[in-house]
């Protein structure tokens, strides 16, 4: 699964950014330099002030950077967001509680003036992928947190975008519904071979999911090790016992400076 | 396993918001029967050391209402239609006033702040001076007195409104925005799909203080128009002639108009609200 050939996707270089706060500057980003291969899943992993939320944001084009040059299939982030080419899962599901399921997930259709024809087709196919048929009439304040962040996957995924953007989308749900979702999202993974970006604090969820892990440390928000995760895959319930996965966890852990 | 556990929740849901509606209707219903009897039976009297000459009894203002139908249901249509118009007009002028304190945030919160000044004038200053500000408006009495009290009805209904909707337009929940922009959308997009469907449950907030409001708003602004016409109106003419069992019939009337204003709008909650 992990490419290694030239086929860049997102290219971050010395990407910086400084945040004046009461007059002071503060340095939430130094120095970043990253490729990102297309079909990739990799992680943004570090504790909180690294500058993983903003890194993604950066990426998404809904920050800019203060110094660094960053391209996205050759564009800028900018191009990219305007020809939708990013899915953005956010840290909360983001739905909207007048529409159904259904109307949620075609809301980003409705925006792109996707013919109406075209809609149900899609919108079903996105339900069928995260598992949700049987929920399209009800409204978000009917579903479970993990439910409704399953709603947000398939949001995402509407728009038929090359990459998804996930700003540490498990990380208000429960240890076992976060497996489950952990297991379904490497499937969806697999069927769409979509490039996914994935910011998380947790290690041991990061090292799970992803071909590489970016570990950023803190004070200033700097990217400290990239850590190759060559667990095979389809990874599984029983790989996060494994010696492999431990040492592995192990290996990220220890790449943290200043914590 | 999930899906179970929802449904059941949900009809457990169901069950105790119906259970919470008979008692919201039921309980208030009691106590203004309780009233009644306490009324008409002259308890009430003694509890506030009256008599029944300043307090008529129950059956005494129903038996007045029957005799006056067809005046009253003249008096009743002006109060209404005052009170209705400039309930609407003053919430869109409200809700327009939102809008553009929305599109132009610097000036918004000081817009907003002035319009909540005008709110705190009481209506018997505004009722005259607007009555005086009107009187070209059209040779008719009748027609400049209810522009007159309209415009009144207006002003109290547009501080509500606008400080609310701005709240529905601008308060939205963290990351809409955000998802907005990652689909490319347009302004107009995320005003009629994030910000307007967000600011209805804020603008039944607001009519929830608005149309109490225009109702007494209307009927005080009665007092002050200059053709004599509505149960505002109606009230004051007759406690002036000490006929205190005919004010009573419209001060009777009055809560009526209110309460059945009210119902109304918690209806037209209930249904447009529905699954929020």
């Amino acid at each position: 699964m992990h490419n290694k050939d030239n086929n860049t996707e997102i290219m971050l270089n010395q990407i910086g950014m400084v945040y004046n706060s009461n007059g002071k500057d503060v340095t939430a980003l130094t120095n970043v330099t990253l490729d990102i291969q297309k079909g990739e899943f990799i992680s943004l992993l570090g504790p909180s002030g690294c500058g993983k939320t903003t890194l993604l944001r950066i990426i998404a084009d809904l920050l800019k950077p203060t110094s660094g040059e960053i391209t996205v299939g050759g564009e800028s982030p900018k191009e990219a967001r305007l020809k939708r080419r990013y899915g953005i899962v956010f840290q909360s599901p983001v739905l909207y509680d007048w529409r159904t399921v259904r109307k949620n997930i075609q809301l980003p259709l409705e925006i792109m003036k996707v013919k109406k024809s075209e809609y149900d087709e899609r919108v079903e196919s996105m339900l069928d992928l995260v598992g949700l048929s049987k929920f399209g009439d009800h409204y978000p304040k009917e579903l479970s947190g993990g439910m409704q962040q399953r709603v947000g996957i398939a949001r995402a995924l509407a728009i038929r975008p090359e990459i998804l953007l996930m700003d540490e989308p498990f990380s208000a749900l429960d240890e076992f519904t976060r497996e489950k979702l952990h297991d379904d999202l490497l499937k969806i993974w697999s069927k769409t071979n979509k490039t996914v970006v994935f910011v998380t604090h947790n290690i041991s969820e990061a090292v799970y999911l992803s071909d590489r892990v970016c570990v950023l440390s803190p004070h200033p928000g700097r990217l400290s090790a990239v850590v190759d995760i060559n667990l095979p895959r389809p990874r599984s319930k029983e790989m996060r016992s494994s010696v492999e996965f431990n040492q592995l966890v192990t290996t990220v852990r220890n790449s943290f400076e200043g914590v | 396993m999930i899906n179970k556990n929802t449904s059941v929740k949900s009809s457990l849901i169901k069950n105790s918001r119906l259970i919470g509606k008979i008692a919201n209707i039921l309980l208030p219903l009691m106590l203004g029967v309780v009233i009644l009897i306490l009324w008409q039976t002259e308890i009430l009297h003694k509890i506030f050391n009256t008599d029944v000459f300043t307090l008529p009894l129950p059956s005494r203002i129903i038996n007045i209402i029957m005799d006056n139908q067809a005046k009253i249901v003249l008096n009743i249509q002006a109060t209404v239609m005052v009170s209705v118009f400039g309930l609407i007009l003053g919430s869109l002028l409200g809700y327009l006033i939102a809008l553009i304190a929305t599109i132009f945030p610097k000036w918004g919160a000081g817009g907003l702040t002035i319009v909540s000044a005008f709110n705190a004038i009481p209506i018997v200053a505004l009722a005259p001076v607007i009555t005086n500000w009107t009187k070209d408006v059209s040779k008719d009495a009748e027609i400049r007195s209810m522009v007159a009290k309209i415009i009144v009805v207006m002003i109290i209904c547009t501080a509500a409104m606008s400080i609310n909707a701005y709240r529905g337009l601008t308060e939205l929940k963290p990351f809409s925005l955000d998802l907005m922009k990652s689909y490319a959308s347009d302004n107009k997009s995320i005003f009629l799909k994030l910000r307007l469907p967000n600011s209805l449950p804020y603008v039944f907030t607001a009519l929830r203080v608005s149309v109490p409001a225009s109702v007494i708003a209307a009927l005080v602004s009665e007092y002050f128009a200059e053709y004599i016409i509505g149960v505002g109106r109606q009230i004051r003419e007759n406690i002036v002639l000490a006929q205190y069992s005919t004010a009573w019939a419209y001060i009777m009337i009055a809560c009526f108009i209110g309460i059945l204003m009210y119902v109304i709008l918690l209806i037209a909650e209930n249904i447009m609200l529905k699954n929020r």
